[in-house]
């Protein structure tokens, strides 16, 4: 099985941006000993959705939806890492949500960057096996902590609107 | 009150082009049939920078992955297949694809509960007794003679505006004043928080106007406004 890894060098995939002199997660590589448990895989993600948030938020006129957007997914993203965030997660998990993290990474465009603001959140959580929206919630303090159930991919939840999103019809 | 075609001008002549292209049929087809997920995958795909399909692939495990069932498995790789046609199209025409896209899913999945008296139209206009009429035709049209629906489709929740939201609360109001019962909506194929978010801070009166986000497409064919 292929496994998307972080690649610190901005060189490695042609036309993709550094924001603020980080490294860029732009690439899908193998064996580079990236972290599969859930706080490292879900900080990755974390810090990738800001720096695509600096690039949309260089669209004035659209300041207000990028900062409510951020506001908003920013921490259900970090939501994920649940109750465990130690755990390891699978090899396909992380390479999915490495792999979309290279895919935003190349993203030049700030308009389209906002229109990334609002699917890169839901491909994590579909990844890891969450709810972008339930696990913001619950970081609000409307729904209580969450759980490691929330995230735990191989038990789906039929009760949750969010199976169908996992595949289910 | 009464529906009209729109004029067609330059923009629609060639906007009809595209609508025509049997591509934007093929993936409308196989969205109409869509899980959640999928749709999503086409929402993604439509709009990334790789064309390459192995990298959707390791992005949506769900779909693809060991855990992912044959059946399953091959409808996605179809919408996989039908969004990266699109994304190849180039960023200029893509976006017209998409739209197209979203308005044709729409009409579909209005059409598979539609009466044989209610047709589904596209690019319409609503006339209403002593009101100018709106330049702006609407997406698509249900026309009941009881219970007519008027849509809006955007692609992204940053298509929800003021100008959108105050053209179908006109049209709802203008048909109240007639005694009809003009049930509008915007369907856009994004997230519901994302769509959410925009309404928020939207001063435009969308009491009355219907959301239809990504999550809830189904919604269209189940079930009247």
């Amino acid at each position: 099985m292929s496994e998307a890894v972080l690649s610190p060098d901005p060189r490695s995939v042609g036309g993709g941006r550094a924001i603020a002199g980080r490294p860029r997660y732009a690439s899908t590589v193998s064996d580079s000993g990236a972290s599969n448990s859930a706080a490292d895989t879900v900080a990755r993600a974390a810090e990738a959705y800001e720096d695509l948030a600096g690039l949309a938020e260089t669209v004035e006129d659209e300041w207000q939806y990028v900062t409510d957007l951020v506001d908003a997914y920013l921490p259900s993203i970090r939501a994920l890492a649940g109750a465990d965030p130690g755990r390891a997660l699978s090899g396909e998990a992380v390479a999915a949500v490495d792999e979309a993290i290279a895919e935003i990474a190349l993203i030049t465009d700030p308009h389209k960057a906002i229109d990334w603001l609002s699917t890169f959140p839901h491909l994590v959580g579909l990844a890891l096996g969450g709810d972008v929206d339930r696990t913001s919630r619950a970081t609000d303090g409307a729904g209580g902590e969450p759980d490691a159930a929330d995230f735990d991919t191989t038990e789906p939840d039929d009760d949750s609107p969010f199976r169908m999103l996992r595949g289910g019809r | 009150m009464r529906f009209q075609d729109a004029a067609k001008d330059a923009r629609a002549v060639v906007y009809a082009g595209i609508q025509a292209d049997p591509l934007v049929a093929r993936a409308a087809t196989l969205l109409e049939r869509a899980t959640t997920a999928e749709r999503l995958l086409a929402r993604a795909a439509m709009n990334g920078e790789r064309t390459d399909p192995e990298t959707w692939r390791r992005i949506f495990p769900t779909l693809f992955g060991e855990g992912a069932t044959e059946g399953l498995r091959g409808h996605a790789e179809q919408i996989l297949v039908a969004s990266l046609e699109v994304a190849e199209r180039g960023e200029a025409a893509r976006s017209q694809y998409r739209g197209a896209i979203v308005e044709e899913l729409t009409a579909r999945l209005l059409a598979s509960r539609a009466g044989p008296a209610e047709p589904v139209k596209r690019e319409r206009r609503v006339l209403f007794d002593g009101v100018r009429a709106e330049i702006h035709p609407y997406d698509v049209t249900l026309e009941s003679a009881a219970r007519p629906e008027v849509y809006d489709c955007k692609w992204g929740a940053r298509g929800i505006n003021a100008d959108v939201l105050n053209q179908l609360d006109d049209a709802r109001a203008h048909g109240a004043d007639e005694d009809v019962d003009l049930r509008v909506a915007i369907v856009v194929f994004d997230a519901r928080r994302s769509c959410d978010l925009r309404l928020d801070r939207s001063t435009a009166n969308h009491d009355h106007t219907r959301l239809v986000a990504l999550e809830a497409l189904d919604e269209l064919k189940e079930a009247r406004l």
